[in-house]
């Protein structure tokens, strides 16, 4: 969906940072280094690559929001969401991309 | 994970809305907002965390993207309070016999333009922003 597959140093230093303080919290709590930095590498992982996840299922979401009338059939649809697509490159990719999984979906 | 979900949700409520405005937090960050606010139809919040999330030159294609849904999103809106003004005149026609129900009807249909001319100036302004990022990789500098 997305062509760009570089990763956020930011997003995984704030990942690890909180997974770091998650750990001292926990080691506070309990007393005893129960995770061994595990949460750091977890909450680093989870800063790079969530975002395009979230992406993914606002996508989607944003065409379950496209108002449909009660006597359109999925061709108005599809011009709807064509007309309001213009000069949107990417997500219109995306939309293309998620109707035609849609209708492989319906065949298989 | 649940001390992690906990922590950053802390952060989020605490720390993080007292030092966004400044633009010093990951670009992810406010990519992460502007997709909750979205979610809630809040397009100011997610124009303005969209706006901090690009202030660098170098727009990513995450960038790009979530800034084409809101753009996309802004333009459902608008045709859904086109129609409502449509929706109003029709029953303006029908109904506004007295000077009551047509200065209602007026009053109604004033609300529903000026939502649809707030949404449409945020869909300018972003679409502004979009054309300055693919300029930008079109001639890098």
């Amino acid at each position: 969906m997305i062509q760009e597959r570089n990763l956020s140093i930011p997003g995984g230093l704030t990942g690890a940072v909180l997974g770091v303080a998650a750990e001292l919290a926990l080691e506070e709590l309990t007393g005893m280094e129960v995770v061994g930095g595990l949460l750091a590498v977890i909450g680093a992982g989870f800063g790079l690559i969530r975002i395009d996840r979230r992406i993914y299922e606002a996508t989607i979401n944003l065409v379950n929001r496209v108002p449909v009338e009660p006597t359109s059939d999925y061709r108005d649809v599809l011009e709807q969401i064509d007309e309001m697509s213009i000069e949107l490159p990417e997500l219109r990719e995306s939309f293309v991309k998620l109707i035609r999984a849609g209708i492989e979906a319906q065949r298989a | 994970m649940l001390g992690l979900n906990s922590l950053l949700k802390l952060f989020r409520k605490t720390f993080a809305p007292k030092v966004e405005g400044r633009g010093f937090l990951p670009r992810r960050y406010y990519l992460h907002r502007a997709l909750e606010a979205l979610d809630e139809d809040d397009i100011d919040e997610a124009v303005r965390m969209i706006t901090l999330a690009g202030q660098d030159k170098k727009k990513s294609a995450r960038w790009r993207m979530v800034c084409q849904q809101v753009i996309f999103r802004c333009r459902v809106l608008v045709s859904i309070h086109e129609k409502q003004m449509d929706q109003i005149n029709t029953e303006l026609e029908i109904f506004g016999k007295t000077e009551d129900l047509r200065n209602l009807y007026l009053r109604l249909q004033e609300v529903e333009r000026k939502a649809r001319d707030i949404l449409k100036n945020y869909e300018l302004r972003l679409l502004e922003q979009l054309s300055e990022s693919t300029a930008s990789v079109a001639q890098p500098s």
